[in-house]
Order: C-alpha cells, then structure tokens, then sequence
C-alpha cells in the first residue's frame, strides 16, 4: 500500500495506459530518528492542577507517546519508512551491540533505544509498554549526573544514519528537548556541537528542532540552536523558519501540542513531479511543482511467508519472463502487440513509442471559464496540488499567486491541456484555486492553500445513463424535508476527513497489529463513519415520521392515477383496429417498459414464460440485472428480482 | 451487453470506380474502402461473434448470387464476397485481397440491395437483430427504378435501415454539388434518393462527408451498470421506527476509459519448437502470431521465491513456492496468517447507504474528490420512493447543501464516504442526486507549504511586498489577461450561437483513439507507416489562435509585468550553495572547522560529510584527487569486509557522493579511473567474493557508473560507451 507501488501486481499486469503515479517516479524513502532529551526537567511531571483534564504527563511521557502514535501510523501510512529513538542525557549508555552503564560506550549518556529500521513488531509492543504501563524496567529513564555532549548527540546520529539509511532521500533528526542551552557559556563545547550539526547537513541529514517549553518560559533559539540547525535547502521560496514551541496549557496538553507540531512535519513532502513548465500564456512560463496531498489509502497486499526458519520469514519474490520454450528472454527483445479481431497487431518499439506521443510535459493554459461551468457530475480521480518554484523561473512565485488571487476572487477556473512526464497520457484539466487553511470559510482546512489540478472526464469516461427520472416540482413534501436536512448538519457545518479514518483500513492494521503483537484481537471497531443513529433519532424523528405519512398517503394517489392512465393506454390499444399485428412493435412496449406492477401480475398468472429471451433480456437490463444466460436462468433472475422488491 | 447485428455492405467496385474524380488523387474505390474499411475494422476490433458483417460487390467481373442462380434477370456482376457470419483479421485479410477494381460495369444497385436483403432475412430468420444495408458507390450504372416501391417495401417489412453513400452525390446540407454531373449519374442518384426516400429508416448520403467524419472519435457505448439497488437511509431503520428509507438505485456516471491493452510477445526464436503452449495472462491459448510474415510467441512470468540465509552463497537461497505461507507485512515483521483465517482482517460490512449529515454547498471544493461520479435514482415503479428522494433533492436544492453519506456497495466491500449532490434537473429535466467519493483521515496527507498571499520573515513579520509576491500591476494584468481569455462563450453551438468552449462532450481522450486509430489502419493495411494523430485530439493542446489573438494586448502587459526570468540551465545545479552553508545563526562554521580538522584524512565512520568538506575548500586538484583516493579506498573496504548486502548501500551512497561532487567540481576523470577500477575488482572477486550484486543493483541500477557527456561537459564519454561499461 501507500508510497510504492506494489511490484507484484506491477509485474503481471500488462496494462497499456500505465497508471500515471507515484510509484513511478523517485522512491524517495524517509528516515526520522527522534531524539529525546532525557533530563530531569523533562522528567517532571506537572503539577497536579485538580482540572479534569489536566496534564499527567512528564515531558518524557509525552515524548514517547507521540513517538508511539506515529510509529504506528507510519506502518499503516508509510510502510517502507524507517523510524527511530534515540535519548540523550540518561545515565545509562547504548549503541547498538555496546552497551555501557556510564561512559564506557563511544557514545556516553546517549541511549539508542530503537534502532532506526522499519518498525518491527517488537518495536512498536516495546514502546507501547513504556508509554501505557510506564515500564522502566531497564532504568533508562534516569538522567545522567554529568550533561551530555551535544556534539556526541549529533554524531551518535550521524552514525545511525549512515549506515542504517545510507541511501535515503530524505533523513531527518527530530531533537525534543527543554534545555535551550545545554552548554552554557563553554565555547568550545558549542563548537565542536557546531562542527557535528554541520556534519550532519552534508551528510544530508535535516534537523527539526521541537522545543518543549514549561510553564512560560521562552525557549530562547539564539542561545545554542541557531548554530545547529539549517535552512532546508529543498524548501519552496518564502517558507518561514518559525520552530513552534510545544507546551501544556490553553486546554490542550503538552502531548496533544506535541503531536500536532510534530505532526506537521511528520510527512515527507515528496513531490509528485517537479520543474514542470507552467504556460500560462504563450510566451509566460513559469515552474510549478506537484504533489499528492490526497491519496486513497489501501490495506497492504498479501506476501508470502517462509515458516521453514526459527522465525516467520519474507519471501522475496524474483520474477523472470520466459518464452513459449522456456527460454529466458531479454528486456529488448520484448515487444507489444495488440489483440485485434481474434489476432495481434504489432507496433514497432519505436512506432509504438511515437503513438503515444502526444508532446512534451506541460501544463497549458488553454482559457478560463466561470467555476459554474464545471459540471457536478464531472470527476474521475483525484486532483494534483501544484506550488510554484522558482528554480527554473525567477519570478514564479508572484505570477502564481496572482493567477492564485484572481481565480479565488472572481471564482473562476482555468482549464488546461496537462502532460506530467515525458510519454504520460495527456489528460485535460480544471485548475482550481483553494482557500487559505486559516480562513474560516474554507470547507478545507486539511489542505494548504494553492492551486488544484482537476482532472476532468473525457467524453469517452461519460456513460449514458438513459433512465426515467422525470422532474418534480418541489412541493409540501420538499419543506419537510428542509426541515430535516437543516437539523442534520454535521460538526462545523463541513465534512473534515480528519474526523472519518476509514473503517476498513483500521481494521485491517488493528488486527494485524494484536496478531504481531501477539495480543488478543479486538471483537469490535469504533466507526465514526456510522452515523449517530440515536442523535438522528432524536433530532429529526418526529420530521422523518411526519414526512413518511405524509409520502405514503401521495403515493397511494399516484399509483391510482398512473393505475388509470395505464388502463386508458392499454383500452386505446385495443381499440385501436390490429392492422398488421407487428410483434416488435407492440412486444417493444412490453419490455423494458413493463412496470413491476405489470411484472408482478404476470408471475402470479404464470405468465412470465412466454416471453421471448430478447424480452426477457430487456426487462432484465432495463433493471440493470445481468442478461447472462439461457431463457431458464433469465426468467429465475426476474423471478427473483421480483421477489426481493415485492 | 450490445444487441446482435446483422450488416451488409455493398461495394461498387466496376471499372469506374478505378479512376479518380474531383481533384482527388485517389481512385473512387480507395477512398469509399476508407469508410467500409473504417467500419469494417470497427466491427472487427470489437470481436463480437453477435456482431455479423456480409459483403457483396457491384460490378465484379463474375456473378455470383442466389438470385442469379435461381434464374432470375437484371443480378447479372453482382457477387457475395463474404456471407453473413463474424468477422475475424483472418476474414478481413482474405477480403481486402478480393477488393480491386474490376473491369465490368452495369450491375444494378438496386438488385444488390435485393441480394443483401435476402441474405439478411436469411441469416437473421425473425430474430431480433439490428439489421442494415450499407451501399458505397458511384451510381455510374444504370439503375433500374421500376420495383423501388416494392423493394423499399420489403426493406421496412424486415426492419433492415438502408445507408447510401455515394461518391461525389451532391448533398445541399453537407454543402457539395458535382458541378459536371452526367445525365446518368444524376439519374441514378435521384433513384436511389427515392429509394431511401421511401424506406423507414435510411441515410443518404456523400462519401466526403462520411470520410470526414471518419476522423470524429467514436465513443464506446457501455449500458449502465447498475452498481446498488436497495435503501438509501436516514436513522437506522432496524432500530428506530422514525427512521426513512427510500429504495434507490445507483449508477456510473462517470468510468475512466482505458486504452487498448497491450500483450508481450517475443519474436518466436524457432518455427519448428513444439513445445507445450504457454501464454501470458492476456493471450488465451493460441499464443502464437503471425504478423507480417514474422512469427510471435506469448511471454509468460515465472517466479521465484528466495529467503536470506547467512549459509547460502550470497547469504539468500530459493524457496518452494509450495512451501510459502500467505501473510501480511506489519512494519519490518511478518505475520504469517493461515488460509482458514484469512479474512480476519477484514472488516464485516452489510450492504447499505446511510447519510451521515448534511453540508452547505459552500463547504465543499471539487478537489477533494477523491475518483469517479455514480448516479443515485428512485426505484423504478416505486411512487414512495419517488416522491422521498425528489423531497430530498428538492430540499438540498434549496438550502444549498449536501448530503454526506456512507456507502457499502456490497456485503463485505470497503465503506466509502460519498457526498450526494442534488440534482433537480433544471438545465437537463434530470432529477437525481451525483455522487462523488471522499477521502478519509487517512488519505489526507498534510504538507505544509508557505502563504502564497503574504511572506513571513525569520523574525515572525509579515510581509505584504516582496518579490515572492506580486505587484498591484501584476495582479491586474493577470486579471485582465484571465478576462480576456474567459472561453465561456467563445464556443458556437449547433445553431451557430455562442457557446461554451470544450464542454467536455468534445474532449476526447487522445491517446485512446489514437491507438484505436492506428490499430485499426494497421489491421487494414499492415505495411502503412503509422498515420499522424487526427487533429480533432489536439485541437485542446493549444489555446484556440483567434482567442489568442484578440488578447494579444493583455498577454503583452502580463509578460511585461510578471518579469520572469528563465534560469540558465548552468546555474541551476550550483546555485544558493554558499548562502546556504551556514547555520541560521549564520555561525562560520568553515573557520571552527579549519581549527577542528587541519589533517586532510577522512575517517571511514564520517567519510561523506569530511570528503564534501575537504573538497568544499580544496585549493588544488591534488587535494580533491588525494581525498577522491581515500574515499575509494573507504568504498572498497566498506564491499569488501559487508557481511552478504549489509554495507552496499552504504558504499553506493559514498560513491554517489564521490561521483557527484566530482561532476560538479569539473573532474569526472578522477571519478571515471577510480569506478574503472573498482569494477575491476568486483568482477574477479578481488574484494572478498561474489559481489555482483553490488555492480548490478547498486552500481548499475543506482546509475552510478560512467560519467557521460550529457552529465558533464568536461566528459568525453559516450552514452553508448557508459551503457557498454555497465555491462559485465
């Protein structure tokens, strides 16, 4: 699931549109090791307040705990990622295999509590237990008397990184701590922290810094940090630095500010593609990026497991392509054909790569129109956010966000020819301007602020759907209704996807974890995408069985009126002289047009049976039923069908 | 599900339709087969047994017909080239042989439409069929008008639909007229029009207009499918009485269309091998091709299962596949799980469709739509319903909001949230409710990204003018230019007024039609280059030229203001690498290194950050060649002491360091002798065994090998000489 794409069902699929997506472009995986301060301040638990709701949590606690939730998350979420902990300041000392009771390791006071790695099951049942039954049973959390070296802090990560996530693209240290001066007035302790923070950056290690303040106090940057940390050099032009202080107060404890800064910075921003010519007009091109902020989410698929070892093993599987004799066979002699009439078709390598040659990548500007010309119904998969750079294009920025200001205030929307990538499936798009996360009016608070390609249907992805649905004029009935949907709104008066995790999925890894975790499955999920049945009950109850009496009592008159006009129809019919008694005619009308009431008078005369097959196919489709079948099957379907909607 | 057909076509091929006419360089024949061609291929590629096509000439030089046979007068040069039955490549090869101009003339179309009738009345007894008659010719053969009545008679009494399209016929509505039309063409032209004329359903038409159209995308019909049918509720109806359900029904609106797939084959390597037949999942059984004269086999996918083993060479060794358990990944453990319980994972779901809430119209962005629109109607012939769901679109019609609701489409499927949207049918006398998906909690990833309308400065200021943001000018050139370019009424309609430009009925899909039109064009003519990308797929590449046109002057003052500046391709790579070196405190740090690490060695535990730091102020190349040496050296002990794979990827990123610093510092050849080496070494075991992997999934795949010219000016190595190097 998530980042990379499945490379079995990669392997057996011989699809010819190559689903445009991520897996295609850099596996850009990540590395985070967190890197908690274990000193006696962040130690303290707070005061008891006496509030309801009041911070139990030492700093500690909460670090872990937030460690915990998003190591879970990230199996679900990213489960190709590494994550690590690493404590610094504690009494006790260990690196890998050495493990030391003070100084006696190459790194003393720093504690590498969970090797940088993909979590394993062991990892996550480890870190539950510290977290839920504050298991110290090893004594690591007591802080050290001496302090510890910054500089060994930082070089003890430089080693975690660089031989457990050499090649990764994006390594990152987490570094919770309190003390915003850990060295005092020595110079030369700070320098030589200096030296190994500028290590880590050429080593291609980012530092996010997530300071914990108590109380009031101010965490002063300036003091140590400033000459640790670095600017991103990926960042998009005009992000801020701003490092956001977690602490406890305002009703919000220390973990719940932990975690949403933490949060923020958890995912890797990878881009979906990157340096891509923006033409805006002819003559204008600016760079623009693109990303996924949204993307569905699905249960990982199935591997295969070798039990033959002392432990449960991962078989990995190696795919080679044979030929009718066996023979293995080389990439460049494989060739595409295409099924045509009962035979192939062949293409050429290079004529094949020329067919699907529909230009180079772009996303054109092609006009604009009103956002009220963009239909309902038109949406076929999930839209692109895109972001200036100015990396190719001084000056990208201001452009982008003019275009951005324009479209949001005058509601409009630009449509666009748009090709990702060199040999992509050009696709046309709507570009939609979202509003700032922190205007209260946006309905999107989840999503940043920019522009959105919006992929818009072909004609070809639009099916015809010829049904009867005649238009009503809204009535008495319609004001009942009002009544309802008005006394239903949901939380906030939008739907904020945060609220909603999906069932399935949660599931899926709730079980799975109990089962690595060897622990007893849960019999039960909470669903918020239930509804709140009882709410509903009491809310709208008395609208929904007023409304209800009322729908049947029209009903019923309108079943007699539509009872008389059918008999009318069918007396014309009669009348009318029966010149020459063209079956297909008449036979036409009774097919897909019979109404159920129709249907069900001839099952109970028994007289289903004489219809033809191709009636019995129309009534059948016309009801969207499979029309698959001999006459006996068929006639089994309606029965049936009839029956289940008596 | 698509109805049966029965089609005849009728092709004039007589000695007239040899020559060419009316300026075109192609003969008469030639280009009506691009139409019955066209067809024909259609027919083909849909590869329906119920799907029959029968063929008849005109004018050929023998006769051969049921009619004929039968002794009856005026069947004389017409002949039945293919009887009515499916159409394989292997049919439409042997008839594409068979259609070449002849060198009679005299047979009469009408008496054709005669033996295509019978043959269709034959073939199709009283079933139900859609049954046609298409006829292509030039009407340069007399045409006897004598029985039209009677044979339009017959037409309408077998339900079969008559299309005519002639060469050069005029047609006032297409707009074309033969100028020095003869007495005898204009004579059966007439007849023939009478003859369609009287039939119930008919088309007549000119050939140039149903070439023309040939270029129009032709949709695929899909039936709806209908993918829920039962209650849609508000409350739980199992245990609140008040609760409201309305049996709906739900449909697709919208379904991604996917181009022709594509099969793999190899060149068959030998014509006598009768091995067992084997086939790629796409390819049924017969997995051999025959395709211009080369012949194709299947590739089929065979798979191998290894686990680590720090016994094996190599530290992995196979596994029987037999012997393999399935299971889930739990992070880095694997949780093996037993056939029997295998859906433990999975949630328990019922069928249903419940609303959750409602949202106003102006809390929802079409963004966040996470795929493809369905279609929500009331039972049919169910009044109850009918009336509920009306109320309910009524309702959200008016007081502007939707419904959001949570969709299990069968027992067992993933719930999904869908937000309904009313449809009252104003514009399109429709009444339904569209249903598009949302995301979950889980499918919102939340990437920060910077305020686009403001900057925020180190120190926590906001700023409102910045070169990040735009001018007051540029915001109002940007707006006039987005004014100028509104396309909303730029389009014309069927009536000549304006309208809407690319409504998306006109979008097509270009990469679908295109293959499908080249497929086509190959199976008809395989030796044929493949034809450029009709012009009505592109026609939405570009913004339309007399939009462009009118705008000119908006578009000039947007470029004058906006002042965008390409970056040379050179300064890209180098570019902020000073400025970004320091720490936010803007510390020197290059200083507190220079006193820290005098001695130019690099320490294999710390090799890239001290190997970019020496070069970062290496003064000379002897330095940079020096430091080069010591970090090949750290690679080579890093391959050789890794216990199976554990330090290659350490070692490939040393090497990716190594390599590309020495790009940009100009000096590939240090690079270039060190990697020459280092493969060297690797293929004749020097450093401590089989470390092939190390070469191919590191060194190959990570693309670090050669430096090309392309990578760097300085290099003088050539794609092809990097692609040979990579090669063992």
């Amino acid at each position: 699931m998530a980042w990379k794409g499945d490379e079995e069902r990669r392997g057996d699929a011989d699809e010819a549109e190559e689903e445009l997506d991520e897996t295609d472009y850099k596996t850009q995986k990540d590395a985070v090791l967190f890197a908690i301060d274990v000193s006696g301040s962040m130690l303290q638990q707070p005061p008891a307040s006496g509030q309801k709701q009041a911070d139990t949590d030492s700093a500690v606690t909460a670090a872990l705990k937030c460690a915990y939730r998003i190591m879970v998350q990230r199996i679900i979420a990213q489960p190709k990622d590494m994550m690590g902990i690493l404590l610094f300041g504690t009494d006790k000392s260990k690196f890998r295999d050495e493990v030391g009771s003070r100084s006696s390791s190459g790194y003393p006071h720093c504690y590498l509590l969970t090797e940088l790695d993909v979590p394993a099951a062991e990892d996550v049942k480890r870190l539950k237990a510290m977290v839920e039954e504050e298991d110290d049973s090893d004594g690591i959390f007591v802080p050290s008397e001496e302090p510890v070296l910054m500089s060994n802090v930082l070089f003890c990560a430089n080693q975690v990184f660089t031989t457990n996530a050499a090649n990764f693209g994006s390594r990152r240290l987490f570094i919770i701590t309190d003390n915003d001066n850990p060295h005092g007035g020595n110079k030369d302790l700070k320098s030589s922290a200096a030296v190994r923070a500028k290590d880590l950056y050429d080593l291609g290690v980012l530092i996010e810094l997530f300071p914990v303040s108590h109380k009031d106090k101010k965490f002063d940057l300036s003091k140590f940090y400033d000459d640790i940390i670095y600017r991103d050099p990926e960042a998009d032009a005009g992000t801020s630095d701003e490092v956001k202080t977690s602490k406890s107060g305002d009703g919000l404890t220390l973990l719940n500010s932990l975690i949403s800064n933490i949060n923020s910075k958890q995912t890797p921003k990878r881009s979906y593609f990157s340096n891509l010519p923006f033409e805006l007009a002819p003559g204008l091109t600016i760079g623009i990026k693109g990303y996924m902020p949204l993307h569905r989410q699905q249960p990982a698929r199935t591997c295969y497991v070798w039990l033959g070892g002392e432990q449960a093993q991962l078989a990995q599987s190696e795919m080679s392509k044979v030929d009718s004799t066996t023979r293995t066979v080389e990439k460049s002699e494989i060739k595409k054909a295409y099924k045509f009439g009962g035979e192939y078709i062949y293409f050429k390598p290079e004529e094949a790569a020329s067919l699907r040659d529909m230009g180079k990548k772009v996303l054109r500007v092609i006009g604009f129109k009103p956002r009220s010309m963009l239909p309902m119904w038109a949406s076929v998969k999930k839209s692109i956010f895109i972001f200036p750079s100015e990396e190719h294009y001084v000056g990208s920025s201001r452009v982008f966000s003019a275009l951005w200001q324009k479209l949001l205030n005058d509601e409009k929307i630009g449509l666009a020819w748009f090709i990702a990538r060199e040999n992509a499936n050009p696709i046309m798009v709507a570009i939609i301007p979202s509003k700032n996360p922190d205007d209260e009016k946006s309905g999107t608070q989840a999503l940043p602020a920019g522009l959105w390609l919006y992929p818009l249907p072909f004609a070809d992805d639009v099916r015809s759907v010829e049904l009867d649905a005649k238009v009503r004029r809204a009535d008495h009935l319609t004001d009942k209704m009002r009544e309802i949907v008005q006394n239903l709104q949901l939380p906030k008066a939008c739907y904020d996807p945060l609220k909603y995790p999906n069932p399935s999925l949660q599931w899926h890894y709730k079980i799975l974890q109990a089962m690595a975790l060897e622990e007893e499955v849960p019999g039960s999920l909470d669903d918020p995408t239930i509804p709140k049945y009882r709410q509903i009950d009491k809310r709208v109850g008395g609208y929904m069985a007023e409304l209800k009496e009322e729908v049947a009592e029209k009903a019923r008159s309108l079943m007699a009126t539509r009872a008389l006009k059918r008999e009318a129809a069918e007396a014309d019919d009669e009348d009318r002289p029966v010149k020459r008694a063209k079956p297909a005619a008449a036979k036409k009308q009774s097919g897909s047009g019979m109404g159920n009431a129709q249907l069900k008078l001839a099952t109970e005369q028994d007289t289903l049976k004489k219809m033809t097959v191709a009636e019995l196919k129309d009534v059948l489709a016309s009801r969207g039923l499979s029309t698959v079948g001999k006459k006996a099957e068929l006639l089994e379907k309606l029965e049936q069908w009839l029956e289940d909607n008596a | 599900m698509a109805d049966k057909e029965a089609t005849v076509y009728i092709v004039d091929v007589g000695e007239s339709m040899a020559d060419c006419h009316n300026g075109r360089v192609e003969s008469d024949l030639d280009f009506s087969m691009r139409y019955v061609w066209d067809k024909i291929s259609t027919t083909v590629a849909a590869s329906r047994k119920t799907w029959t096509v029968g063929v008849i000439g005109m004018n050929t030089d023998d006769t051969n017909n049921q009619q004929e046979s039968e002794g009856y007068d005026g069947y004389h040069n017409i002949s039945v080239l293919q009887e009515i039955g499916p159409m394989s490549m292997t049919s439409l090869m042997e008839l594409r042989s068979m259609i070449k101009p002849s060198s009679s003339s005299g047979a009469d179309a009408i008496s054709a439409v005669v033996v295509a009738l019978t043959m269709i009345d034959v073939y199709t007894k009283k079933l139900k069929y859609s049954r046609r008659i298409i006829l292509v010719t030039n009407a340069e053969s007399e045409i006897d008008d004598d029985e039209i009545d009677e044979v339009a008679g017959k037409l309408n009494e077998s339900n079969v639909e008559l299309v005519i399209i002639g060469v050069d016929f005029d047609d006032a509505k297409y707009g074309f007229k033969e100028e020095d039309k003869s007495a005898k063409k204009k004579r059966n032209e007439s007849a023939l029009e009478k003859l369609v004329s009287q039939c119930n359903n008919a088309v007549f038409g000119t050939m140039a207009q149903a070439v023309e159209e040939l270029s129009i995308p032709r949709i695929k019909h899909m039936r709806p499918f209908k993918a829920y049918d039962g209650q849609l509720t508000l409350g739980d109806p199992s245990k609140y009485e008040s609760a409201l359900s309305i049996h709906v029904e739900r449909y697709f609106k919208t379904k991604r269309a996917v181009a022709p797939p594509a099969t793999t084959v190899v060149i068959k390597p030998d014509h006598g091998g009768a091995g067992p037949s084997q086939s790629t999942q796409t390819v049924d059984d017969d997995d051999d091709v025959h395709m211009g004269g080369t012949e194709f086999s299947g590739v089929k996918h065979i798979r191998s299962y290894k686990v680590n083993d720090p016994d094996a060479p190599g530290g992995k060794r196979d596994v029987d596949f037999d012997g393999l358990a399935k299971g889930y990944q739990y992070g880095r453990t694997v949780v093996p799980i037993s056939e029997s319980d295998f859906s433990v994972t999975k949630l328990e779901t019922t069928k249903g469709f419940t609303i959750i809430g409602f949202v106003p119209f102006s809390s929802y962005e079409p963004f966040i739509n996470m795929g493809e629109t369905g279609i929500v109607v009331a039972q049919r012939q169910n009044e109850e319903a009918e009336l509920s769901l009306s109320a309910l679109i009524h309702a959200l019609h008016e007081v502007e909001s939707y419904a959001v609701a949570r969709y299990v489409q069968k027992d067992g499927t993933q719930p999904q949230i869908l937000l309904l949207k009313p449809n009252p049918g104003i514009e399109d006398s429709f009444e339904c409710l569209y249903d598009v998906p949302l995301p979950f909690a889980e499918d919102v990833r939340s990437y920060q990204f910077p305020p686009l309308d403001k900057v925020l400065t180190v120190t926590g200021n906001v700023l409102t003018e910045h070169r990040l943001l735009p001018s007051v000018d540029l915001k109002e050139a940007m707006s006039d230019y987005v004014d100028a370019m509104d396309l909303s009424g730029f389009g014309v309609d069927d009536y000549g007024k304006p309208a809407e430009y690319a409504p998306i009925d006109e979008l097509y899909n270009p990469v679908i039609h295109r293959m499908n039109q080249a497929i086509r064009a190959r199976a008809v003519q395989p030796d044929a280059p493949v034809e450029l990308p009709a012009e009505i797929l592109l026609r939405f590449s570009q913004p339309p030229e007399s939009l462009l046109k009118k705008a000119k002057r908006e578009i000039h003052s947007l470029i004058g203001t906006a002042e965008v500046k390409k970056v040379p391709a050179k300064a890209q790579g180098k570019r902020g690498r000073k400025d970004t070196t320091k720490p936010l405190s803007g510390l020197d740090i290059d200083s507190l290194l220079g006193q820290s690490r005098r001695t130019k060695t690099i320490s294999p535990e710390n090799a890239i950050p001290e190997f970019r730091q020496i070069l970062a102020t290496a003064e000379d190349d002897a330095t940079v060649e020096s430091a080069a040496k010591q970090m090949g050296e750290i690679v080579r002990k890093l391959i050789t002491d890794s216990f199976a794979d554990l330090k290659y990827a350490q070692a490939a990123e040393n090497l990716r360091v190594m390599r590309n610093e020495l790009i940009s510092l100009e000096l590939p050849a240090v690079y270039e002798k060190f990697v020459r080496a280092l493969k060297k070494s690797i293929l004749t075991g020097e450093l401590g065994g089989d470390r092939r992997e190390m070469w191919f999934r590191h060194i190959v795949a990570g693309k670090l090998g050669l430096v090309t010219a392309e990578e760097s000016e300085v290099s003088t190595v050539t794609v092809e000489e990097a692609a040979a190097f990579a090669r063992p």
